[in-house]
């Protein structure tokens, strides 16, 4: 039999990142395109859909609204009444409970004085018992029958850097594969004109935390799964135009040329990843029409910009970015992660969620009606939420106008939309301060985060990003890399798949 | 002398080698005078077993060869049952299958392995049973049918456990010592060859050849005058000389450090939150000039770990320990002090698993290893080491965070400092064995002997002092001078510093700092990897003699698999990272084990270590695939090294074919062009690396090395070619192949910039298009083109004259790029048009590849 040479060298790549995991099956979707599922068929013994999957997949694509420096719960989602008259009090020490605290608040002269949102929540009708949304999100509330809105989310870690590294991560510490590598290494791309995983970053006017690359970095996984960094300056794609003075039809002559010196290389040396080099050239010939098409909103109707709003006019605001998921979404992209910063309000809280929230409120809105009304919506899983919440107590100086808030990581609030969650419902709820996760009659839970047991109503990190990857079709404890001789995992030796959140 | 090296050596180009006689030479490798006439009967008669070996297929040889507990058991068992049945099983009742005396313990009458009666063994049983299997039917990993074989015949041959190999130190065994090195390192990959019925390849041609030793060693390739003076070399040591030539140069040392700063996760900035600037290049600059000077390696591990602990220590060994404040760090606000006294350490003791023993030691940070036999509490015996440094848990996001010493701004500081010690250290000597002729007071005496090197200086070069009828307080003045100048220039380096007394040192219970358990710990290493050294101090110096010491069996073999992957692409063990019962086996174990007592016994030489292989024949084979030879990942060696360079070697290769490659070493990292905006997109406002603000002039062509490592954000141009972003130890990058690389390779400004002066270099040194073309090729590829080469380059290069001829407008955007002066006397079209090539050429196969 001859042999192709390009495809035994991918079928040799794929070897090579099967073998490197012990719990098989996953991870072909994207192959399976470019060697046939047949070739795979004896890669893989164990039992899975046709499609590669560990199970059928509800979602086939992710778009995940990252709020970071932590939004606040008390006053955007998790309605508090009974604290409106307990302004300044200090918060019962049985309700924190030993809990550590972050050294900006520990210490504090005022104590941990209780701060109850200054706004107005309105409860809306959902498919459960509905749900109370403030008056900064009055675009949300709109759609609060598609979204699957969780008050009991919670993680360990206190401070932003290990915080937002652990959400994404699966780990406090740099080095692990975020959430997004692992899609990409998991379920390949649909497109193989765009990467499988695409980052943006929208404008703010509180730009106070950082991001690292790790967020959408690969760890120490090939760096291929690296999300791209999608930008709304200069090139949306690094480097993808072609220098000034070099048309497309100069450049297709130095591809012709280029393919016929890597072609003579190969004839030399037979290796099998110089032709597969010559596809990557071409494909990113094809990226050079494919991204100014997908940035292009002429082809936008008037319709989609009353939707999105005009701030969708502008690139890089929170609503072009959105605009631009759901093309991304559209041509194939499975994977978009808009990170949107300054959520962090240590002071001054009203002031930067006032304006926070008029960033974000109506695109995420547009978002989930325009992938409803092009049936895109239920294969397309929507994630919104930071990496940890804020305290009911006030940092600094508190009035009636004006308060701060800590960080806060034993309870906060994430939705999900589309997908395949519930729509329309309104899962976990904290105690009347909402300092803590509490069961439906308002008694606080301390669910063990690590342990094997779940504690329903609740979900740590984990278990959402188990959540997450079950929807995908993937099993978070077979989706394994091994590395140190260890097959690691997103969601380490954690996670629970939350199936009530599960339609 | 072997006689393929003399090939190298003539201009003949020989396409095929064949060696009849070696093929012999591996069945009979024990003998060592193989003329006898019995050797000569044995040497037929050990070819016909290799024919009939060849001829029975594998089945047979592998049911005559015992099998390797080490090798082939102890893998499957540490993959598939030790999460049950291993070091960290949690349920008391199970059997343990960690080791021989668990395995054949008493159940009740039954054992899982019983050696009297193999058929019973349990283990047999049930890994064949359908009704009650192990593993049983809900774990994620099951055995294999091979692996089922392989348990039965282990058991039926009495289930003998014996220690996992890289835990038992290296030996050399059944080789001659006084054979030539080069051949014995030949000998032991031919030996694998000859079982799969074939020879080495044939040697590369020398002008591949010179590239691919010259880039392995250097990172560039040979420098014309070294390749012509290489091709035209008839003598039989030519290609020696070679080597020799680049071993010595500097460039040597820089391309060596790269990897090493991979390892151990060297960056410009604190890496966590603010990720504010980090002064420690010095130690990077170091780290160069170790390598440069072949500090052997013993002194190069134990420096790094505890120079600061050796008696009187110098300032490179102060400047060494930088290597213990690599870690990562914050000053987050609201971050707990214990818990980042904690993570740092965690960091620390991992990192150094990972680059000396070859492991992770992670597992063991909340409980026993489950694969390998390491203990937690041997965890935070190690941590202990590492725990009483004197910086305070929080860097403060200051530039000189904690313990610092001022030392040279860059390499010439270095060379000059170096001199001026020299100069000190001979004065002071002079003057201490004549203090008999010196006026010294008590006083004096006892300022003498414990003064510092700047106090002795002082006094001898004071003519009224106790020195004052010496007759060199001039020369002594010189110095006194010389040294203050120096030291006025220094700049800070992170360095480490113990506390007077250690902070004492907890198991932490599931890792968590706030979950201190049991009375403090002594620091101690990890028992299965041999004693520590009975007189040697319970600190990190003692720490490195235990790692150095003959008997260490990981150190030095994962030292040896490091510069192997660095020369071939490839370790021996394929998983440099994880030498641990999980890791991927030695390809060449009896290699793996005879380099690594060869780099202890010829004193750590880096050098000789790196001659001995880029000299072997295994190294200088051609590295094109073979026909029939199947074989993809070239674990046979039976082929030459080929790769993608690395993004450092690519963006080097390219300044220094368009001669704009500075050969500055050393000093604060550089800043070639970035895209705007891609730091402060992310950064948090309050930090000081929150804006790029790009070098101009020389600073721009720095060798890639010294690129600014923002850990955070590194350089685009890096991180797209799969560098690590050295938050975390990387041992082996992944190559990856991906559309994004080509938009950088043909659009990025400064490889716009390069092919922009190479096109004007090839102009100016060469007088027509074909005279300029076999230049490009000779510089990039160390040959001229091929017919099919030279025909495609024109094609482009006449539609590209055609075109900017057209329209030169566009041909002078394209020469605006980068702020290398342009030669505006060129005519823009033409200029324009070789831009084009040298840009196509730049980034085709021929230029990044290793091959």
């Amino acid at each position: 039999m001859n042999k192709d040479p390009i495809r035994e060298y991918e079928l040799l790549s794929t070897r090579r990142q099967l073998f490197g995991r012990a719990a098989l099956g996953v991870g072909t979707a994207a192959l399976a395109t470019v060697l046939g599922s047949q070739l795979l068929a004896d890669q893989l013994p164990q039992e899975k859909t046709a499609d590669g999957l560990h199970h059928p997949a509800t979602a086939k694509r992710v778009i995940y609204l990252f709020m970071s420096g932590g939004p606040s719960q008390h006053d955007l989602w998790d309605y508090k009444p009974k604290l409106r008259g307990m302004s300044g009090q200090q918060l019962p020490p049985h309700v924190r409970d030993g809990q550590r605290i972050t050294g900006m608040t520990s210490n504090q002269k005022n104590g941990l004085p209780v701060c109850p949102s200054k706004y107005k929540f309105t409860q809306y009708d959902n498919h459960d018992r509905g749900v109370y949304v403030s008056e900064l999100l009055p675009h949300t509330a709109t759609v609060v029958k598609d979204l699957c809105v969780v008050h009991s989310t919670f993680t360990e870690a206190i401070n932003h850097d290990p915080a937002i590294t652990y959400i994404q991560t699966g780990s406090q510490i740099p080095g692990r594969p975020s959430l997004g590598a692992w899609l990409s290494y998991g379920l390949g791309s649909m497109n193989e004109n765009l990467p499988s995983y695409v980052v943006m970053h929208a404008k703010t006017d509180f730009a106070e935390q950082s991001l690292f690359n790790r967020l959408w970095g690969t760890g120490f996984m090939p760096s291929q799964h690296q999300g791209m960094l999608m930008q709304s300056q200069g090139d949306p794609v690094l480097y993808l135009s072609n220098p000034q003075g070099v048309s497309r039809v100069d450049r297709r002559e130095q591809l012709d040329t280029l393919a016929a010196l890597n072609q003579e290389q190969h004839r030399r040396f037979a290796d099998p990843e110089i032709l597969a080099r010559i596809k990557q050239h071409e494909m990113a010939y094809r990226m050079q029409a494919s991204v100014p098409e997908l940035m292009d909103l002429s082809t936008e109707d008037e319709q989609t910009f009353e939707l999105y709003g005009e701030e969708a006019r502008q690139p890089g605001t929170f609503a072009a970015c959105c605009l631009n998921a759901r093309r991304l979404a559209e041509r194939g992209v499975r994977n978009i992660q808009i990170f949107h910063r300054g959520w962090d309000a240590h002071g001054n809280l009203p002031k930067e969620h006032e304006s926070q929230c008029k960033d974000v409120d109506q695109g995420c809105a547009a978002l989930i009606k325009d992938l409803k009304r092009r049936g895109m919506l239920e294969d397309t899983l929507v994630v919104w939420g930071g990496e940890f919440g804020r305290t009911v107590y006030c940092q600094g100086n508190l009035t009636d106008t004006n308060y701060g808030r800590d960080h806060h990581p034993r309870c906060f609030t994430v939705w999900m939309a589309g997908g395949g969650v519930k729509p329309g419902i309104t899962y976990g709820q904290t105690d009347d301060f909402g300092y803590n996760i509490a069961d439906v009659n308002g008694n606080p839970l301390t669910p063990q985060p690590g342990k094997e047991i779940w504690t329903p109503g609740t979900m740590h990190i984990h278990d959402l990003n188990a959540t997450i990857l079950h929807l995908l079709g993937i099993d978070h404890t077979r989706l394994t890399f091994r590395y140190q001789g260890r097959d690691f995992r997103l969601t380490d030796v954690h996670g629970h798949v939350i199936h009530d959140l599960i339609a | 002398m072997a006689a393929w090296r003399h090939v190298l050596s003539t201009k003949k180009v020989i396409l095929k080698f064949v060696d009849i006689g070696n093929l012999y030479l591996s069945c009979l490798f024990f003998l060592s005078t193989p003329k006898s006439a019995i050797n000569k009967i044995m040497r037929i008669l050990c070819g016909l077993v290799l024919v009939l070996l060849g001829l029975s297929g594998t089945g047979l040889a592998q049911e005559a060869e015992p099998v390797s507990f080490s090798r082939q058991i102890l893998p499957i068992l540490s993959n598939k049952c030790f999460v049950c049945h291993g070091p960290d099983a949690h349920d008391d009742s199970l059997v343990r299958l960690d080791s021989f005396a668990g395995a054949t313990s008493d159940l009740g009458g039954y054992r899982a392995i019983d050696t009297a009666n193999p058929e019973t063994s349990q283990i047999l049983l049930r890994i064949h049973s359908d009704d009650d299997p192990m593993p049983p039917e809900e774990a994620t990993k099951k055995l294999t049918n091979a692996e089922r074989q392989l348990l039965t015949r282990w058991i039926r041959a009495g289930g003998n456990y014996t220690v996992h190999w890289a835990f038992v130190a290296p030996e050399r065994k059944s080789l001659e010592t006084n054979a030539d090195k080069t051949e014995v390192l030949d000998s032991l990959i031919e030996r694998q060859l000859k079982q799969k019925g074939i020879d080495f390849a044939p040697l590369a041609d020398r002008e591949t050849l010179a590239r691919r030793v010259a880039l392995v060693l250097t990172g560039l390739p040979p420098e014309p005058e070294l390749l012509s003076s290489f091709l035209n070399d008839e003598r039989p040591d030519a290609y020696s000389r070679l080597v020799d030539q680049l071993l010595e140069s500097p460039r040597f040392g820089e391309h060596q450090a790269r990897y090493w700063l991979d390892a151990v996760r060297y960056g410009d900035t604190h890496g966590l939150h603010l990720d504010n600037r980090r002064g420690i290049y010095p130690y990077r600059d170091w780290v160069v000039k170790a390598y440069n000077d072949n500090l052997p390696l013993d002194d190069f591990i134990t420096w790094q770990l505890a120079g600061d602990l050796l008696p009187n220590p110098t300032l490179q060994q102060q400047v060494a320990t930088g290597f213990v404040r690599l870690n990562p760090s914050t000053a987050e606000g609201g971050a707990i002090p214990a818990e980042f006294q904690a993570k740092n350490n965690f960091d620390r003791v991992e990192t150094f698993g990972t680059v000396f023993l070859g492991m992770s030691l992670t597992c063991a940070r909340c409980h026993t290893h489950k694969y390998d036999p390491i203990q937690q509490t041997e965890y935070y015996r190690l941590l202990a080491f590492f725990n009483s440094t004197a910086e305070p848990a929080m860097d403060g996001n200051s530039y000189t965070y904690g313990t610092v010493v001022k030392a040279p701004e860059d390499q010439a500081a270095w060379s000059e400092w170096d001199s001026i010690e020299l100069a000190q250290e001979k004065l002071i000597a002079d003057a201490s064995a004549r203090l008999d002729e010196a006026d010294l007071s008590e006083e004096q005496l006892k300022q003498w002997t414990n003064g510092s090197i700047n106090d002795r200086l002082a006094m001898l070069a004071d003519s009224k002092g106790p020195f004052g009828k010496f007759d060199d307080q001039v020369y002594a003045k010189v110095i006194q001078n010389s040294t203050v100048k120096a030291e006025q220039e220094f700049t800070t380096t992170l360095v480490a510093r113990d506390l007077p007394e250690p902070r004492p040192t907890h198991l932490l219970k599931r890792g968590e700092y706030d979950l201190p358990a049991g009375d403090p710990l002594e620091p101690g290493i990890i028992e299965v990897m041999g004693s520590f050294p009975d007189d040697a101090p319970k600190n990190r110096l003692g720490l490195a003699r235990w790692l150095t010491s003959r008997k260490h069996p990981l150190t030095s073999r994962v030292m040896v698999n490091q510069i192997w992957q660095r020369v071939f692409g490839h370790g021996l063990v394929r998983t440099p990272e994880d030498f641990g019962v999980q890791g991927q086996q030695p390809t060449h174990p009896e290699l793996l084990d005879w380099l690594a007592v060869e780099l202890q016994e010829g004193g750590w030489n880096l050098k000789q270590m790196m001659r001995m292989m880029v000299t072997s024949r295994t190294f200088c084979q051609s590295s094109a695939w073979r026909d029939g030879v199947d074989d993809p990942e070239n674990k046979l060696f039976a082929r030459g090294p080929s790769y993608r360079l690395d993004a450092e070697v690519l963006r080097d290769l390219g300044l220094w074919a368009s001669q704009l490659l500075d050969p500055t070493m050393g000093g604060e990292g550089v800043k070639p062009y970035q895209p705007p905006g891609m730091w402060l997109a992310m950064a948090h406002p309050g930090s000081n690396t929150k804006n790029y603000v790009r070098d101009e002039g020389q600073r721009l062509y720095r060798r890639s090395l010294y690129v600014y490592w923002k850990r955070t954000s590194p350089h685009p141009m890096m991180t797209l070619f799969d560098a690590p972003s050295r938050e975390a130890s990387c041992v082996r990058r992944s190559p990856t192949n991906t559309s994004l690389q080509s938009l950088a390779l043909m659009n990025e400004t400064q490889r716009i910039e390069m092919a922009r002066m190479f096109a004007e270099r090839l102009i100016r040194d060469a007088n027509d298009d074909s005279a300029r073309l076999d230049l490009m090729f000779r510089l990039l590829a160390c040959r001229n083109p091929s017919k099919p080469e030279r025909d495609t380059c024109n094609h482009l290069l006449n539609a590209m004259r055609q075109r900017f001829d057209g329209d030169i407008p566009a041909a002078e955007k394209l020469l605006g790029y980068g702020d290398a002066p342009r030669n505006k006397k060129l005519n823009a079209a033409e200029h324009a048009a070789w831009t084009q090539v040298a840009a196509t050429v730049l980034a085709s196969d021929v230029a990044i590849l290793i091959y």
